[in-house]
Parts: C-alpha cells; structure tokens; sequence
C-alpha cells in the first residue's frame, strides 16, 4: 500500500524541480523584454503597476502621495511612515510582526520627497496574507496616544541624531531650489520645531487625506497578475476612494541660491542646477550624470570619470553626481563630502570640469563610456528594485506611466557630444543652488567657485 | 490579573442577578470609604508596580492631573482626620474606571506576547 501523502510529496517535488529549471534557464535576462517594465492597470479603483519575472520572492509595495512634499505640517509624513506597521483594528504591531517572521518576511516604510512607501517583501506563495497585511496598515491603523508616545517619537529621535552632514546639505540644497513643496526637508532636523505639529491626531488627520485610492497605487514586482487581481480587490475595499481634505499641491518652481550652514562634524558641499523631472525627455541629463560620474565602480581604483579626477587632486573628498527626478522637476546635484579643505578643493575642481564640458565638449571615448554607465544605472535601478519600485508608483499617482525602459534605453543611445555640450551650458548659464555644511571658514562661497546664484 | 477579581461580567450577562446585586453593590462602594474622600475606585489600584507604572504613563495629562490632585487631596483629608462637606463626595456617577480599562488592554497585550512567545509551528512541508 502507498501512502497518498508520499504519491503527492514525489508530484510536489517534480513540481518544483521544474520551477526551479524555468528559473535556471531565464538566465541573461534580456534588456529590452517588455518584462523590464512595470505595467500599469487599475484593479477595483485602484491604480496597480506589476512586472514578474517568476522570481521566488516578490516585492508589494503601496506607493502614496504623501511624502514631505505634500505635508501640510511639517513632520507629518515621517510620522505617517513610523506609524506604518503598528498596531490596527484587527491586530496589534507585535502580533504583525511575529506573523511575518514566521513567514520569513521583511516590512519596510520608507518616504521619498514626494511618495511613502510602505512595502513588504517575501515568498511568492504568500502574496494573499501580505496584500491583506498593506491594505490593513493603509486603511486601519489605530493611530494610538500610546504608541506615539512609547515608540514612534524615540524612533523619529533617533533618527534625528542620524543625520549627517549630507543630509543636511541636500536638504539646504533643495530648499534653497525649491522654496516650499520639494524644499521641504527629506527628514526634519533636532532643531526643527515640529513637536507642535506633530501627534498622533495630526498624523490620522494626514492618513485620511492621503491614503486614498486616487492617491495611492500599489507596485508589484514578482507576483502574478491573477493572484493581484484576485487579492488586491477584497482587500483594498476599505480604503476609502477619495477624502473630504484633500492634500495641496502646487506646482513646483526653480528659484536657486545659496545657503550655509555651520556644522561641528562632517563637511559637505552641495552644488544642484534644475535636471530632469520623472517622465522628461531629457536623456542628456542622464547622460550628463554618467559623465560626471563620482562613484567608482572598479575596486581600489577611484574610477575614470570628470568627478573622480576632480577628487584624486584633493585626497579624502569625495564626489558625486545624482538626478533627483520628481513628478514635476528635477535637481541634478553634485555632491562633495570629506574634509573641509579637501572638499574646498574638489569643488572648485568639479566646476572646472563641468564648463570644460561646457567649453569644449567631451571625447568620443568619454561619450560612449558616459552612455554606457547612464545605460547602467537605470538598468540596475530599475532591475534590483528599489528606485525602479518607488519610481513605478509615483509615476502612477502623479498620473504618468512606468518608465519605459526600452524606449529610454534609446534616448540614451541618441545623445551625443553637442546635444551633451548644449546641456552643460544651459546650467552654468542659469541660476545654480549651492549648499555649504560644516567648516564655513574653509568651505567656499558660490561665488568664489565661479557660479551664478 | 490586572485588577481584583469581579463578578461585574457574569452579572452582566444576568438581568435577574443584576437587579439582586446592585443595591447591595451600591451600598458597598458608599460605605468602603473613598468616594467620603473625593477618590475614585481606580484611584486605589496599588501603583508601585511595573504594569501600573505604564498604565499611568498611557492616561491622558488631564486625568493625570486629576488624578493627583484627587490623591493629594485624600492624603491631606487622611491625615487630619476629615471627610469631604457631602457636596464633595465623589457621586457614583463620577465614580468611572478610567485606570482599569488602559491595564486590562496591556493584559491582553503580555497575554498576546507570552502566547506568541510560546508558539509551536507546524510546518506545511
């Protein structure tokens, strides 16, 4: 006599061992499949942007309109974030906790300048608990006194202390760029005053108005399009479709300037010029930051690119250049950190290079190398998630599409040295934003680097 | 066991017994002596515990405050050796569980935690 658990136990097997071959042979994914892209549709009202590459983990993540850009009171989105995960009507934050390390599971609330994420990771097979779980944390979180007061006030605290010198830095940069909106600080320094603003009532008022299904979208990656369809409609039923308070919005405007501020530890310069917003067709400035470049990607070798030449004259710093595309603008930064008088150096280094570009263009070699690590960088970002995720979902919830990553491949492919050299001159002919933090004795002025503000 | 042991709940669920227990509970509550001094029942909760500590920690600053001053009061009634003028005495109305609810809460909480603590996982493979 067999036994029916050891006839099904061999099919399981069989079962999985084929899986596991289809994985193996996927191999070399290929670059310009259309599973490389998020695909955009709306499951019982709400927006839902998915791709799967039948991978054995999948990653949900609910995208939200509510990050420091829309806050109407400074703190709140950090607040929001914190209180992602605790306790709901239906369980308490000890209890979702314990559930998701018993399915092996990671929980992560994160915000950007203009979304809150709230994203879980885990095993494929368990997409109908997690689905459950986000829906839960949108729609039903207490808010308690309690909680606020036990736990969410020590974390944001805690983070406070974090905060470095970069950070600081960006965030000047970007006020100093942006005023209000996306010159709201990413997180709100010891020194903020946000303890009037921010509690638990507030943070409730602010979850009413954002999680809302016009206001959210949820990102997929890894899970199947019918388990999506299936899950996501009875769980999101609660969420509300739109809010009495609605959350401001304005349009977003490049002002420039500079601001400094003096620190004890960590020096960092930031220099920003307006770049490229989500969605823009402006594969230069892609190009532009391949070019500039900063990070090394060679081992023990400070790399090749504009920026990493400008930072082997002053040991110690480091540079480094970013797009920071949101909805409606963009910043493209520059980033110095180390020394005060190393930083000073590589600064007035790094803008020599820029209007070298600017001047007299760039090499053929240089070009194809900028291309290539542009290629790169938005293949990775978008392939090992993360940006690609959070990219995703605020394209849907400002009401965009996905990035298409084929398509912009090609832009990217299109750009050549004059289109590049015309870029470069746009930025050192407007007004830059420039933020000094740390020794303001050694660190210099906008002025003294050769840039108008 | 956050608070003394009650026969509120199985009196709750019984009209008839309801009826029998509450003039004798009634009488009770008025003759223990407190609400002469302005206390409320939850005030006597003994607070020199971990537990209690926390739940004192979760009340409002209002009914923190209130509930200090209601104490000090006792203390000073206690030691000179007086009551409240009658109007003063806390009316049963008054005399609300604003303590016990919060411990009973953080029961359910250590409850959740030891049983979750203690859990044995069964595996489906």
């Amino acid at each position: 006599m067999i036994c029916r658990q050891a006839l099904s136990r061999g099919s399981q097997l069989a079962l999985r061992r084929q899986g596991a071959a289809k994985l193996a042979q996927r191999g070399f994914a290929a670059v310009a499949s259309p599973k490389a892209s998020y695909e955009p549709t709306t499951i019982a009202g709400v927006k839902v942007a998915s791709r799967d590459d039948n991978g054995p983990t999948t990653r949900l993540a609910v995208v939200a309109k509510a990050g420091t850009r829309y806050e109407p009171l400074p703190g709140l989105t950090v607040g929001l974030e914190e209180y992602a995960f605790k306790s709901t009507q239906k369980r308490s934050a000890l209890r979702i906790t314990r559930e998701v390390e018993l399915l092996g599971g990671q929980l992560n609330a994160y915000h950007t300048r203009e979304a809150l994420v709230i994203q879980a990771n885990f095993l494929r097979d368990d997409l109908p608990y997690f689905t459950e779980l986000l829906a839960e944390v949108v729609s039903q979180t207490r808010y308690t006194t309690h909680e606020y007061h036990e736990e969410v006030e020590h974390v944001i605290h805690a983070k406070q202390a974090k905060l470095d010198a970069a950070a600081v830095a960006l965030d000047a940069a970007h006020a100093v760029a942006f005023h209000t909106g996306l010159g709201a600080p990413l997180y709100p320094t010891a020194s903020t005053p946000i303890s009037s603003y921010l509690n638990e009532n507030s943070v409730a008022a602010f979850a009413e108005a954002a999680y809302t299904k016009a206001n959210i979208a949820v990102v997929a990656d890894g899970a199947s399009e019918t388990g999506l369809s299936k899950w996501i409609e009875p769980f999101f039923k609660a969420v509300p479709t739109q809010s009495q308070s609605s959350l401001s919005t304005s349009a977003s405007k490049y002002y420039g300037g500079e601001q400094r501020i003096a620190r004890i530890a960590g020096n960092s310069l930031v220099i920003a010029f307006p770049g490229a917003a989500l969605g823009a067709n402006q594969p230069e400035i892609a190009v532009l930051v391949g070019l500039l470049g900063g990070e090394s990607t060679i081992k023990w070798s400070p790399g090749f690119s504009l920026l990493s030449n400008a930072t082997a004259a002053a040991p110690g710093a480091t540079a480094k250049a970013t797009n920071f595309a949101y909805s409606d603008a963009g910043l493209l930064t520059i980033q110095i950190n180390g020394p005060a008088a190393a930083v000073r150096k590589a600064a007035e280094e790094s803008v020599k290079a820029l209007k070298a570009v600017a001047e007299g263009g760039i090499s053929k070699e240089n070009l194809v190398k900028a291309i290539a690590k542009s290629k790169f960088n938005l293949l990775s970002g978008s392939e090992v998630s993360g940006t690609g995720l959070v990219h995703a979902g605020a394209n849907l919830i400002h009401g965009g599409q996905p990035l298409q990553v084929a398509e912009t491949v090609k832009a990217l492919e299109g750009v050549n040295a004059d289109k590049l050299k015309a870029a470069a001159k746009t930025l050192l002919g407007g007004k830059a934003s420039v933020a000094a933090v740390g020794d303001l004795h050694v660190l210099p002025f906008a002025e003294e680097l050769g840039l108008k503000i | 066991m956050p608070v003394a042991p009650s026969l509120y709940n199985a009196a709750v669920k019984r009209p008839w017994l309801m009826r029998m227990l509450k003039p004798l509970a009634s009488w009770y509550a008025n003759a223990a002596g407190y609400r002469q001094m302005g206390l409320r029942a939850d005030d006597l909760i003994v607070e020199e515990n971990e537990t209690v500590l926390k739940a004192l920690g979760r009340l409002s600053p209002k009914e923190s405050y209130d509930r200090v001053y209601r104490i000090r009061r006792a203390t000073q009634l206690s030691l000179q050796h007086k009551l409240l003028p009658k109007s003063e005495w806390t009316k049963p109305e008054e005399d609300i569980a604003y303590l016990s609810p919060i411990l009973e809460q953080m029961a359910i909480e250590s409850k959740e935690k030891a049983a979750l603590d203690t859990l044995t996982v069964l595996k489906k493979h």
